[in-house]
């Protein structure tokens, strides 16, 4: 039996400095789902989804009111230890990033920080993650070239192959597509659909088909305010809001 | 017919596409502008290498010598002179004379009108001269008598103004003779030192090696009267009997040789006794011959130039082996063969160079660094010679009796390649060393110029500055970059910043003047600071991680400071305090003068090591220069490692990494480039450091990795001697020769790190 609230938010708001971002966000994320976070530039759809890591904690000058809790634990509690908590909720980010290193490197990055050195167990998590990836194929025969020499969309996957290794319990995705072509896109929701299986999924995206395509749940945030957060179905098809349908009809943007 | 329109017809453009006149020449001057900043930046860099190399060059040229006039002199030398005639120069190389031993001294005027003409040498009583020595070094003629007298005549030039023209007038003046042994038969050969109350004549009469020393009395109006002090007769001491005698100026050495036994008999004065201190056999070890052909000192008198019958030429110099307390002579140098035994030998009053030869062969040796300066094979066949006082000119007297003058142009024949680079074996030295002293107290000092102990100063100090700032200022970069928290970050990198711009001068006077003092007496208190603060700042590190989250998140990330700042200065101020401690219990040694334990680093040190301790040494350099490195290093290593994409640091931390991970697996490699051009740059600036090196260092140019000893590097040596080296002179060109050095070593250095930093960069790049 899923839990239907895998993440909660409870009236969690964010600053930037002076500048509040979210507004006392309530939201629940179901496991083994794809929720979509959808909404103009700027509405702070990013910012949520990288609290739910706590990756803001990397900026300066930063805070935030109300919660989010992990399978009923505060991320915030001063006990939790942010690089457990980051092994248990894994992100892939905008811009394509690997890291200076081999393909292979790139992928059992996080079996090597964690001490993992094992010669089977990195060559089997390269294997099963560039498969869950859809890489394997493309560079298996070429897993010591430095990662550089892939394609754009083969860097994004290979951010993906590298943030399932370690199999985390959440995948979160900032507009994994953002810096892709059409063809790399639909590659990236193949797969999404695919990780389902395995991992809950948040993205963040500014493509409604993509939404539309592959989410379960959709939220449509605004000016740093969820405006509606329902069945992908529902909101494509009736939305509550003005603003969303509005939104969604691309009246703006 | 329909072809383009032509130039009238074409539409004007708008006026709001056309770009303003004044954009367009702004545009241009500044393009040219930039350029000529660009070229004149590089004009100015090869500008200064141009500088630098034409003040260097000259060091390298050899002597050149060119005719200047022959004089037609005696033709007939004196048949019963049976020393080898002598000529010598006066001051201005005008005057030249000769002398053959007869009884009169031959002048002859280049300048004027006196031609040529003579000066009697008036000996008292009706003797002759049968035997005589000059020495170019006061134009004295050390005189021995056919009945057995030996004194002295000194030839005197002085210039004197008759309507604004100068004439130079010489005088002889013949000093007191003095009767050597009983019997009045001719003095065969004599030699002649004096200290300052001493004067010594050795002669050969009879076959026997007499020795009389004088004693001059002097009184409160000057000098006094001379009366005869000791009279000995050496003979018994020799090994093989003598026909030529040298003494040396102190009037304390005698140096009787044997030309056909081969050997030198080395008898020194000591406590009004002599004694046989050494035979040296110069030859020895030569298949052809080991007879002696000449023997004299060089200027100075503690080498011996030595020239066998065949032709090979060596200098003894004297040395004091280890382990004895008697200086003693020992074989230096080694010169080309010359075609045979040398004829003639004159050292110059200036330096360490001599003129000798046989038959027509000349050459022009200097000492020191055992080049030939000059050599040629000449049309007549040379018997005497001469080097006047300025270096300038060389006199030749042929068989004929004809002076040949010729131009010396050599400017520096102390300087070359082996001079500067060559291990040497220095007069008075015990084995060859790289030495550095320029500037001596007296006339006769033998300049050394190795770069070698400037070279190894510079990376001395550059070494030990690096390896107290190098660990300091990284990690420090590392922290505030990586895990300080950004409000005191804010703080912290302009306040560095401020500390790079303090002027050396400054920090210099700060080391020499407090920082010395104050680590002298407190080594044990450093290096338990050096040992206890990192072993201790890496035990807290480990201890808080132990701690349980629950206590650890009480602070927030960044701040952890709080906690291990006042540990660190509590136990900084413990372990300074407990250095005393340590003291009595590692370095205590017996007291060299009374015997006593004592509790003293300063003495435990020499004891024990062997090496110096100084109260201005590397360690304080390495502090001080430290200081000034460390800002530098650490604001552009800093900048490196904040500029690391966020992206990057963000991703590895998404992965589970910890911040040490992401620093190290990701953040490093990535700012290794930039932190490499932040070592070079402290190098640079280590290497180039001037004030502090010569404030807050002995700056005594050894050659020692002692740090509790100082150095002098290439920079502070500029500094200190090019107010005191006279423009154009080899000191000048050789403090040039330094900074070319300098230049050099930063410029292969920043070549070879931009390369690697290039490479580096290449295999960090992103995407």
């Amino acid at each position: 039996m899923l839990d239907p609230s895998y993440i909660k938010i409870q009236d969690f708001s964010f600053w930037y400095g002076a500048k509040k971002a979210l507004h006392g966000i309530n939201m629940d994320i179901p496991e083994s789902q794809i929720t979509a976070l959808i909404g103009p530039s700027g509405c702070g759809k990013s910012t949520l989804l990288r609290n739910m890591n706590r990756m803001n904690d990397l900026i300066d000058g930063v805070r935030h009111e109300g919660d989010i809790t992990l399978d009923g634990t505060s991320l915030y509690d001063p006990t939790v230890e942010v690089i457990s908590l980051r092994k248990r909720v894994g992100m892939v980010f905008q811009k394509y990033n690997p890291f200076a290193k081999t393909i292979y490197e790139n992928v059992v990055f996080s079996l090597r920080v964690a001490g993992r050195n094992s010669k089977k167990e990195l060559d089997e998590t390269v294997e099963r993650s560039l498969k869950g990836a859809a890489l394997w194929d493309e560079v298996k025969d070429r897993l010591h070239e430095s990662a550089f020499s892939l394609s754009g969309g083969q860097m994004q996957r290979l951010c993906i192959a590298r943030a399932i290794a370690n199999r985390p319990q959440i995948l979160l995705m900032d507009e994994p597509c953002a810096a892709l072509d059409p063809i790399a896109t639909l590659k990236i929701e193949e797969l999404m659909l695919k990780l389902k299986e395995e991992f809950t999924i948040v993205i963040v995206t500014h493509n409604m088909q993509q939404a539309m395509r592959c989410s379960d749940k959709t939220a449509f945030f605004y000016l740093g305010k969820l405006i509606e957060f329902n069945d992908t179905k529902s909101i494509f098809e009736t939305p509550k809001e003005a603003q969303t349908e509005e939104y969604i009809s691309g009246r703006f943007s | 017919m329909p072809d383009t329109p032509a130039e009238s017809q074409r539409k004007p453009i708008p006026e709001r596409f056309q770009v303003a006149k004044a954009t367009l020449r702004f545009d241009t001057f500044m393009g040219y502008a930039i350029q000529v900043g660009g070229v004149a930046i590089i004009v100015a860099v090869f500008g200064i290498l141009a500088f630098i190399l034409a003040q260097v060059l000259p060091l390298f040229g050899k002597a050149e010598v060119t005719e200047r006039r022959a004089v037609p002199g005696e033709t007939a030398p004196s048949p019963t002179a049976t020393s080898s005639p002598a000529i010598g120069l006066d001051e201005w190389a005008e005057l030249p004379f000769s002398f053959s031993g007869g009884d009169a001294v031959t002048f002859t005027d280049l300048k004027g009108e006196r031609g040529t003409f003579t000066l009697p040498v008036e000996i008292p009583g009706e003797a002759k001269i049968s035997t005589f020595a000059y020495n170019p070094a006061g134009n004295r003629l050390e005189i021995g008598t056919s009945d057995g007298r030996v004194g002295s005549a000194t030839i005197s030039y002085t210039a004197e103004f008759t309507d604004g023209i100068r004439t130079i007038v010489p005088t002889i003046e013949v000093g007191k003779f003095h009767k050597v042994g009983s019997e009045r038969t001719p003095v065969e050969a004599i030699g002649y030192g004096a200290s300052d109350s001493k004067q010594l004549y050795a002669a050969l009469v009879g076959g026997k090696l007499h020795v009389v020393t004088l004693k001059e009395k002097r009184g409160l109006f000057g000098k006094g009267k001379v009366t005869k002090d000791l009279e000995l007769d050496l003979s018994d001491k020799l090994t093989s009997p003598p026909d030529r005698l040298l003494v040396a100026k102190d009037g304390r050495g005698i140096m009787a040789i044997s030309r056909k036994a081969g050997s030198i008999d080395y008898l020194y004065l000591n406590g009004g006794e002599f004694t046989l201190r050494q035979t040296v056999h110069p030859f020895a070890d030569r298949e052809d011959t080991k007879s002696i052909a000449r023997a004299d000192f060089l200027f100075g008198d503690v080498s011996l130039v030595t020239s066998s019958t065949s032709g090979a030429l060596r200098i003894f110099s004297l040395f004091r082996p280890e382990g004895q307390s008697d200086r003693i002579f020992g074989q230096t140098k080694a010169f080309p063969d010359l075609p045979s035994g040398t004829t003639f030998f004159v050292p110059s009053l200036r330096n360490k160079a001599f003129l000798t030869g046989t038959g027509n062969t000349v050459g022009l040796y200097y000492a020191t660094t055992g080049a030939v300066r000059w050599s040629d094979d000449l049309p007549f066949e040379t018997r005497s010679a001469a080097i006047d006082g300025k270096f300038k000119t060389i006199a030749l007297a042929d068989t004929t009796g004809t002076v040949h003058l010729l131009n010396l142009d050599d400017h520096h024949p102390e300087a070359g390649a082996k001079a500067f680079f060559g291990k040497i074996w220095y007069e008075g030295a015990n084995k060859p060393e790289y030495t550095w002293a320029s500037t001596g107290g007296s006339g006769d000092f033998e300049v050394k110029l190795s770069m070698m102990p400037l070279i190894f100063g510079s990376l001395k100090g550059t070494i030990y500055a690096l390896l107290f700032a190098i660990p300091i200022a990284l990690l420090a970069a590392i922290y505030t970059s990586q895990f300080l928290n950004w409000k005191i970050k804010r703080v912290i990198k302009p306040t560095m910043e401020i500390m790079a711009s303090l002027p050396s001068v400054v920090l210099g006077f700060i080391g020499a003047l407090w920082l010395a003092p104050v680590l002298e007496t407190k080594v044990p208190s450093v290096l338990l600071l050096c040992l206890g603060l990192p072993s201790a700042a890496a035990l807290i590190g480990w201890a808080w991680n132990q701690l349980p989250v629950e206590k650890r998140c009480k602070l927030k990330p960044g701040y952890e400071f709080l906690v291990f700042v006042p540990i660190l200065i509590f136990l900084a101020y413990a372990f300074w305090n407990l250095g005393p401690v340590l003291e009595r219990i590692c370095f205590t040694v017996p007291d060299p003068l009374t015997g006593k334990p004592i509790s003293d680093f300063r003495v435990w040190w020499p004891e024990v090591t062997g090496t110096p301790f100084e109260q201005r040494n590397s360690l304080v350099v390495g502090f001080v220069m430290g200081f000034a490195v460390i800002p530098i290093i650490f604001t552009i290593a800093e900048d490196a490692l904040s500029n690391v994409p966020p992206a990057l640091i963000a991703g590895s931390s998404a992965l589970g990494a910890s911040r040490w991970q992401v620093v190290r697996t990701v953040v490093l490699p990535i700012a290794s480039a930039g932190i490499f051009s932040a070592l070079m740059i402290g190098f640079g600036r280590a290497v180039g450091e001037t004030m502090i090196m010569v404030m807050a260092t002995g700056n005594t140019p050894v050659m020692e990795w002692n740090i509790f000893n100082g150095m002098r590097t290439l920079a502070a040596n500029i500094a200190v001697e090019l107010p005191e080296a006279p423009k154009g002179s080899t000191h000048f060109r050789a403090l040039f020769l330094g900074a070319l050095l300098l230049f050099l070593f930063t410029f292969v250095l920043n070549t070879l790190a931009e390369l690697l930093r290039h490479r580096l960069r290449e295999r960090y790049k992103l995407v």
